[in-house]
């Protein structure tokens, strides 16, 4: 590998990262994945929904909450340093966010999960790779219902308008699955994914 | 009340493929469809009884993104393909899927008007087909036009079916001409790189040889021949995001009748429409087109006469002839920006051909149905403008409305592809249907009903 861009970057001690500590999931099984107000950092900027009585019986998947989405992600590897996106802080919990999609539509089961990423530096060329790789990781985990959106968090990225506008286009993201050696670099960053 | 539109499910295209599925594209003339998969084949199903026909396989080693089928051929079906793997193969296959699901229709192209029931049998009746036949050896791979850099995204062909355009992530448009030497041959006529980034889009004016294109630059482009060179004569700034999907308004869309939301009367209507026409005789087709951006925007050319004669032509509105484009450079305005329907990136427009109805969808999983109305010396008034007199001479005005609306139309899935065809059941009397394509796979033909 060519010469690395953050040689020595600023790494968190594993067990200062965020994790669950009360146990998962409630005992409420129906409990609807929509508007769960028991989520840690419920977002408060959206228009304030008809409460959970208008929950989704026919969700038989159980609820999935910023914490959940930040195992999924803070597990991948930085591509060049063997350190997790989360001991590096590039992704962290208060920076992972889950909306409605489409607010006004009542029923509907559309989920969007929000990731700012924060780069090591701030002229990082890896950026895209480790969006990518954030993006592709939890397409292959969440349910179809979920839109994704990783984006570089504001200000912390040269060119982070480029990289949210790839990050963002779906063709390109579909063309880059197909492309063997990108893939390669992913799919190394997610072996030490469980 | 405005005139509202339902949108009722009549079909599933099956089986569908197992896979994201890109976009469909009606034949011109016979009741079929290819579909294009992520799982690299194209799928050609039957419009008579929803049912798959054949499967393209083996030609393209990534995903197919794009078909188009060459118009006016006889006897023979042409379909252009583009995938991710860089290259567009050419398809060739003679017409015989009308005896085979019995509808009646496809060896030849007269008659594409006849009525579809009466002369229906059953799909699987026997006699006509030949079951043991390879399906997939019906279509004859023809050539593989290679030149791109990167993914293929779009396809089209020009109204003469001379021209095919190609474009690609390697931010260039080709234009190549059917030499139709009988030997497949190609001739690259022009390379266009001017966009600054993937062109997403390509699409040929319904009848001239002009081409528009749509990008990851956020900008439309307008390509002509100029003497014997392809040049671009406009580049239309006003999306604030990818430009996703582009698509012409018809040249005679002969049932729009421009409805308004008050009650007018059928001859004051008929003076709308005959004033309307010669408004906008000058201008030409209108284009339409979608974004990351959420909106729909319908972009207007100003008309050449205008621009250099504007006082000798009396369908012209006073418009001063300040701009003089040199050459054959074109001035596009924006015409409107359809009413806020998407919550997310809109992945495709399409302009019905018949009714004038636009179709839009994207990552939300909606479809939604804009209309476009006369807005009457009434509704002037109201809204406070000067009280101008559609009738008499003054500019007149339209509205798009927002008719209809299909949430989850394909469930939960994104929709990558809307297009209109023309229906073709059992029972249908010759009016259209809506056709989706979604992230899934699935294919969903709906009827559009007031």
């Amino acid at each position: 590998m060519a010469e690395m861009q953050n040689s020595n970057p600023t790494i968190i001690n594993a067990a200062d990262l965020p994790t669950r500590l009360r146990p998962t999931a409630t005992s409420k099984s129906e409990y609807g994945g929509i508007f769960t107000s028991a989520l840690p950092l419920a977002p408060v900027d959206f228009e304030s929904a008809p409460s959970s009585d208008s929950e989704d019986d026919n969700l038989m998947e159980e609820p999935i909450d910023e914490q959940e989405i930040y195992d999924l992600i803070s597990t991948i590897s930085d591509p060049e340093h063997p350190i997790s996106l989360g001991e590096l802080a590039v992704v962290s919990l208060p920076d992972i966010s889950i909306k409605p999609t489409l607010p006004n539509v009542l029923d509907s089961p559309l989920q969007t999960v929000t990731v700012l990423i924060t780069p090591t530096i701030t002229h990082c060329s890896l950026a895209t790779v480790i969006g990518l790789g954030v993006r592709v990781r939890l397409e292959q985990s969440l349910p179809s219902r979920f839109r994704m959106d990783v984006r570089i968090k504001e200000g912390t990225h040269s060119t982070g308008d480029e990289v949210n506008k790839q990050l963002a286009d779906k063709e390109r993201v579909a063309a880059a699955l197909e492309n063997g050696a990108l893939m390669g670099v992913i799919a190394k960053m997610m072996e030490t994914c469980r | 009340m405005s005139p509202k539109v339902i949108i009722t499910h009549l079909s599933d295209l099956t089986p569908p493929s197992q896979e994201r599925t890109w976009l469909t594209a009606p034949h011109p003339t016979l009741p079929i469809v290819a579909t294009c998969s992520s799982d690299k084949t194209i799928r050609v199903y039957s419009l008579t009884n929803f049912t798959l026909l054949s499967t393209i396989t083996g030609g393209h080693k990534r995903s197919v993104r794009t078909a188009a089928w060459k118009p006016h051929m006889v006897g023979e079906s042409v379909l252009a393909t583009g995938s991710f793997d860089a290259t567009v193969g050419i398809w060739r296959r003679w017409d015989s899927y009308g005896q085979e699901d019995g509808a009646g229709v496809g060896m030849s192209c007269g008659d594409k008007e006849s009525p579809a029931d009466g002369s229906t049998e059953a799909p699987n009746g026997t006699g006509t087909g030949t079951p043991d036949r390879e399906e997939d050896e019906e279509w004859r791979f023809a050539v593989l036009l290679d030149g791109h850099d990167s993914e293929v995204k779009s396809v089209s062909w020009s109204a003469s079916g001379m021209l095919l355009a190609t474009c690609s992530r390697d931010k260039s448009i080709w234009i190549w001409e059917d030499l139709d030497d009988g030997d497949n041959n190609f001739e690259t006529v022009a390379v266009m790189q001017e966009h600054g980034g993937d062109v997403k889009c390509v699409s040929w004016h319904p009848s001239e040889e002009c081409l528009a294109s749509a990008s990851y630059d956020d900008t439309i482009r307008l390509w002509r021949e100029d003497l014997d060179d392809w040049g671009q004569v406009a580049c239309i700034k006003g999306h604030e995001g990818t430009v996703w999907f582009l698509d012409w308004e018809g040249e005679d869309s002969e049932n729009w009748n421009g409805l308004t939301s008050d009650s007018v009367s059928e001859s004051d209507l008929s003076a709308l429409q005959a004033q309307w026409r010669s408004q906008t005789a000058l201008s030409g087709p209108r284009l339409v087109s979608c974004s990351d951006d959420r909106t729909v925007r319908v972009w207007r050319r100003q008309p050449k006469e205008s621009q250099q004669h504007g006082a000798l032509s009396s369908a012209t509105t006073g418009i001063p002839s300040i701009i003089r484009p040199t050459g054959t450079d074109e001035v596009w305005e924006e015409d409107a920006v359809l009413p806020h329907a998407h919550e997310l990136p809109i992945y495709a427009v399409a302009w019905s051909k018949r009714t004038g109805l636009v179709a839009s969808t994207g990552a939300d999983g909606r479809i939604a149905l804009y209309e476009e109305q006369f807005v009457t010396r009434e509704q002037e008034q109201q809204a406070g403008s000067d009280a101008m007199d559609t009738t008499s001479g003054g500019v007149l005005r339209t509205d798009w409305v927002l008719v209809g609306v299909q949430d989850g139309a394909h469930g939960i899935y994104e929709i990558n592809h809307v297009a209109w065809a023309k229906r073709a059941d059992r029972g249908s009397g010759g009016e259209e249907v809506l056709i989706s394509t979604a992230d899934d796979g699935s294919v969903k033909v709906w009827t559009v009903t007031r």
